[in-house]
Parts: C-alpha cells; sequence; structure tokens
C-alpha cells in the first residue's frame, strides 16, 4: 500500500477506522508521525473549542420551564380530553356505526382544542421564556403602540424634529443633489395650523442642501435647491383647492405603513438594550415580505429602535424594493420637541447667495411644479431672444 | 410513568448531559451569549416534541447537535441580511472570562471567528466528539466528505493562527506549561 493521503490521515487521527490505512499506519514510520501530529492538532482544537463553561442558572431556568410548561400544556389537554370523552350524549347512543363517527369527531375537535391550549401556554409562558429575560411584550405589541404613537395627531404646538437620513437606491438616484445619500434633516411642523411645515436637509458639514416651506394660510410654497452648483428658489402660489397630503403626512404614512408591514411578519427579534437615555426596544424583522411578490413596494428587512418611554421611533431602517427598484432608508432620530411657538423666520426658506428666483402659479405637486416653471423660463429666454 | 413523563425526564436528563457541550458549540458558531443560549432552548424544545411523538432515540446527541447547527445557521443568516446599524447597538454581549494565562486561546478563538462558516462547524462539531456520521448529518454533508472538509478546516486554523501571530496551536496544547 502507498503512503496515506491527508484525508486518511485525518480519518485515522479522528478514530475513523479504516483497517486498511491503520495497518499501513502501523507499518509506515512517516505516516504514523503524520497521524500523531495529526492527532495532537485535533486534540489542540478540541482542548480550544471545548472550553469549560457551564450553561448559566438562567439558561438551565428556562429550559426547565420549557420542559414543565411544554408537559402542562399537553397534560392538561389530555385530562381535558379524558374528562369529555367520559360524558355528552354520543356515549349512552346504542349505533356502534353512529358513536365511532361521533367520536372520531369529537377526537378532531379535542385535539383541536389541545392544540389550541397548547398554543396558548406556549404563547403565554414558553415565548417570553425563550426571549430576553427583561422583554416583558411582545414585538407586535410594541410595533402596535408605536404605530399608534405615530398616528395620534399632536393637538397643537410646534413639532420640531432633526434627524439624520440615509437614503440608498431609486430616491438617491432621483435627488438632484446627487449627495453621498446622508443627510440631516430639520422639520418644523405647526400643529396649530394643518399643512404649514418647513423641511431643510444640510449636509454633515452644514450646507443647506434643499428646503420646502408651505404655509396654507398665505397659500405660498418655497422651495430651493442647488443643481450643479446653482442654487435654485421656486416660490408658487398654492392653488385654493389645495387638499393634497403635505410631506410631513406622507413620511408618517411611509413609517406607518412599514411598520404595519412589520407587524404582519410573524419572524419578528426583539430585544432591550440600553440606551443613553433609557431602555430601548429593538424589533428586526427579516424579509418581512417575501422578494419581488408586490411590484409596487416590497419590503425586504426592516428594524426599529423604540423608545420604551413613549415608544417613539428613535431609529428606524429599512431596504426593499420600490416599482421594482432597491431602495433603502436609514432613519436616526436626533432631537424631538414641541414648542409653544418658534422664531418668526422658522418656516422661512432662506436665501442663497446668487440664488435664481422662479416665481409663478403652483399645483399640490411640488415636484411639477419645478420642472413646468423652469420649462417655462426656459421658453420665455428663447423667445426673448 | 407514562410517555409524556417519559420525554420530559428523558430530555432533562439530555440537558444535565449535554446541555453545556451544546451550549458551547452554539457560542463557537454564533459568538452571542445570548443568541447561543436560545439556540439551546430552542434544541431542547424540539428535543421534547420529537420525544413526544415518538421519534427515533436512537444517537439522540447527534439529533441534538444537528437541531443546534440549524438553529445557529438559520440566525446566523439572519443575522447577516441586517442593514448596518449603530455598531454600539450591535456588539453582543461579550462572552465570560475564560482561563487564558497567555492570551493565545485568545487568539486562536479570533483566528477562528475568521474561518468560513462550514470550517467553523466542522470543528466544533468534532471538538464536541461526534463521528463522521454525525457530524456529516449535523452539517448536511455526505459522510465520505466529512474527512476531507475537516482536514482542510483544520489546516486553515492553523495556518491563521501561525500567519498572523507566529505561533503553533500544537505547541501550547503538547506542552501547557511552556510559556
Amino acid at each position: 500500500m502507498t503512503c496515506l493521503n491527508d484525508i486518511q490521515i485525518q480519518a485515522l487521527a479522528d478514530g475513523e477506522i479504516d483497517a486498511a490505512a491503520a495497518a499501513h499506519a502501523a507499518s509506515c514510520a512517516r505516516c504514523a508521525e503524520r497521524v500523531r501530529d495529526r492527532a495532537a492538532l485535533m486534540a489542540g482544537i478540541q482542548r480550544t473549542l471545548d472550553v469549560p463553561i457551564d450553561v448559566s442558572p438562567r439558561l438551565a431556568r428556562h429550559v426547565e420551564g420549557i420542559f414543565r410548561l411544554k408537559a402542562e400544556a399537553t397534560e392538561a389537554a389530555a385530562t381535558s380530553v379524558d374528562a369529555e370523552a367520559g360524558r355528552g350524549a354520543t356515549r349512552l347512543r346504542g349505533s356502534g356505526g353512529f358513536r365511532l363517527q361521533a367520536e372520531d369527531r369529537r377526537r378532531w375537535m379535542y385535539s383541536g382544542l389541545a392544540v389550541a391550549a397548547a398554543t396558548l401556554l406556549a404563547v403565554i409562558f414558553i415565548v417570553p421564556a425563550l426571549k430576553r429575560a427583561d422583554a416583558t411584550v411582545s414585538a407586535s405589541e410594541i410595533l402596535a403602540k408605536s404605530a399608534s404613537q405615530l398616528s395620534a395627531t399632536i393637538a397643537s404646538g410646534i413639532e420640531v424634529l432633526e434627524y439624520e437620513l440615509v437614503i440608498d437606491g431609486m430616491p438617491k438616484d432621483a435627488m438632484p443633489d446627487q449627495v453621498d445619500g446622508t443627510y440631516r434633516v430639520w422639520q418644523a411642523i405647526d400643529h396649530n395650523v394643518p399643512g404649514h411645515f418647513r423641511f431643510a436637509s444640510y449636509t454633515a458639514d452644514g450646507r443647506m442642501l434643499t428646503s420646502i416651506a408651505e404655509d396654507p394660510l398665505r397659500k405660498r410654497r418655497v422651495m430651493a435647491f442647488t443643481s450643479e452648483g446653482q442654487p435654485y428658489r421656486f416660490e408658487v402660489s398654492l392653488p385654493s383647492n389645495a387638499t393634497n397630503m403635505s410631506l410631513p403626512e406622507l413620511q408618517r404614512l411611509h413609517m406607518e405603513a412599514s411598520i404595519a408591514m412589520m407587524q404582519a411578519n410573524g419572524n419578528q427579534l426583539l430585544e432591550t438594550i440600553d440606551g443613553p437615555s433609557g431602555k430601548l426596544y429593538r424589533v428586526e424583522v427579516p424579509h418581512a415580505s417575501a422578494p419581488g411578490t408586490n411590484p409596487v413596494w416590497d419590503l425586504s428587512e426592516a428594524r426599529v429602535l423604540i423608545d420604551a418611554r413613549d415608544y417613539r421611533i428613535v431609529e428606524f431602517a429599512v431596504r426593499g424594493t420600490m416599482l421594482k427598484q432597491s431602495y433603502s432608508m436609514s432613519y436616526k432620530l436626533l432631537n424631538h420637541t414641541i414648542a409653544a411657538s418658534l422664531k418668526p423666520d422658522a418656516f422661512e426658506v432662506p436665501g442663497q447667495a446668487g440664488e435664481i428666483v422662479i416665481k409663478g402659479g403652483g399645483s399640490t405637486v411640488p415636484t411639477h411644479d419645478v420642472v413646468v416653471l423652469a420649462l417655462r423660463e426656459l421658453t420665455k429666454l428663447k423667445q426673448d431672444r | 410513568m407514562d410517555t409524556r413523563q417519559a420525554a420530559a425526564q428523558t430530555a432533562r436528563d439530555l440537558f444535565e448531559a449535554h446541555g453545556a457541550a451544546v451550549y458551547r458549540f452554539a457560542a463557537v458558531l454564533l459568538h452571542h451569549h445570548q443568541d447561543a443560549e436560545d439556540c439551546v432552548q430552542e434544541a431542547f424544545l424540539r428535543l421534547l416534541r420529537h420525544l413526544e411523538a415518538g421519534g427515533d432515540a436512537a444517537n439522540l446527541r447527534g439529533w441534538l447537535f444537528t437541531v443546534t447547527a440549524n438553529a445557529a445557521r438559520d440566525r446566523f443568516r439572519r443575522r447577516r441580511r441586517w442593514l448596518p446599524w449603530e455598531p454600539a447597538h450591535d456588539v453582543g454581549i461579550p462572552p465570560a472570562e475564560l482561563p487564558d494565562e497567555d492570551g493565545r486561546l485568545k487568539i486562536a478563538r479570533a483566528a477562528l471567528a475568521r474561518l468560513p462558516e462550514r470550517d467553523r462547524l466542522l470543528l466544533a462539531l468534532r471538538a464536541q466528539g461526534l463521528s463522521y456520521r454525525d457530524i456529516a448529518a449535523a452539517a448536511r454533508l455526505r459522510p465520505t466528505s466529512v474527512g476531507r472538509l475537516l482536514a482542510r478546516a483544520a489546516d486553515r486554523w492553523e495556518a491563521a493562527i501561525k500567519k498572523d501571530h507566529g505561533y503553533d496551536l500544537l505547541e501550547r496544547h503538547s506542552n501547557p506549561g511552556a510559556r
């Protein structure tokens, strides 16, 4: 027999006996040496990996809880079946055929009840035991509370939000500024006047990228952005019948809809973590919907970090497809306050040096206005030549 | 003792005998103690169901490692799909301190963490003393491939340690007193 190959050496070192190979190793000093070396290596690996850590008392308690509760659930269900089997009208009937049929049906029903009872017990006792020690509510409950917190309208005051927004994919490609997709966003939403708001986005170094403000009382919208180094400002009058959804509402709806999709998924992972200002819930949902099933909007992954004190969303990240184009969005709340009033110019879009100002009548769709007004200006210029 | 009680008792006995090994195995695969604990709970819950349903009771130790490997694989893959998040939040609970006089154990584990998932799985299964047949079942491989893949995994681990730190895993374990 020729000398052993690496696989045979490994097998012998691992005690997987191959009689012919073992016989060769016994008679060949070189192969015997290789087997010894390999066995020593494997012993080293074994010592490194199988370190003496015991199970924690907490884990032992949880596993024992699983055994006990599972047994109790099964036993309770079985007792209920046994008790029910001893009484009822079908027991008195003489017809064997009917009785068998009835018992079959009843058995089916009771086994259904048993499954329901076991499931209920598992949900009430076992599932919480499987979660982190301090997680006492389900991911779905937390998401529901967070969603209701989102949709709860603030009755009055001015809400000021600052957050970091990172977008990628389709929405980033659509952005005129074409930066790296990371924005610091400032928003002021006037809850005393529905539809009155100003949004502004900034680069990391504080340069304003875009800003949009709407004032339904003055029927006015102002938008500012920079394209290829040239700042533009569009001032439009709002149509009198403007009943469109404002940007804050659209943003809130996107978040609410994403959370609803996360809730619908049965595969949520929940854990509590310590944040800088207290406990946070982290809910993660992998593949909230199968990729490609919805051509309009599909969420493939989602994560949300929720403040345990008030169920406010602190961080939010989703990845999916919109109109079959991939996108991702990550939101991180930096600051949130509700003030009685703000400085008078807080809702004004600041002017920028050298900006081109275009004015005109607007519609309910801001992007449409930008295109139409820009084209109108271009036409005017051509005609003036 | 009825079947349910017998199943629960068998599961308890198996947890007593192999719970720690299963936990260590899951911890090696996942590098995260809470995830490892979840895997252990999942494995023993499945074991109980398996026994109650009258499943095959031969080689339950191998069965446990197979189920744990599958649970760990699911968790590992699920974890990899997440978007980048705040790094501060993504740090798992650090593993318990181990006796590691000269830090070589830490080095060996760091090198192991860089190996492909399958290598880690094979080495961790072998470290628990599983036969090639059981390893094949847990790693979803053909039994005839186990020796070859295991040999390569061991070589890769050893090479990674030697390359980065210039020490031989063998030296330490063949002569534990050496510094």
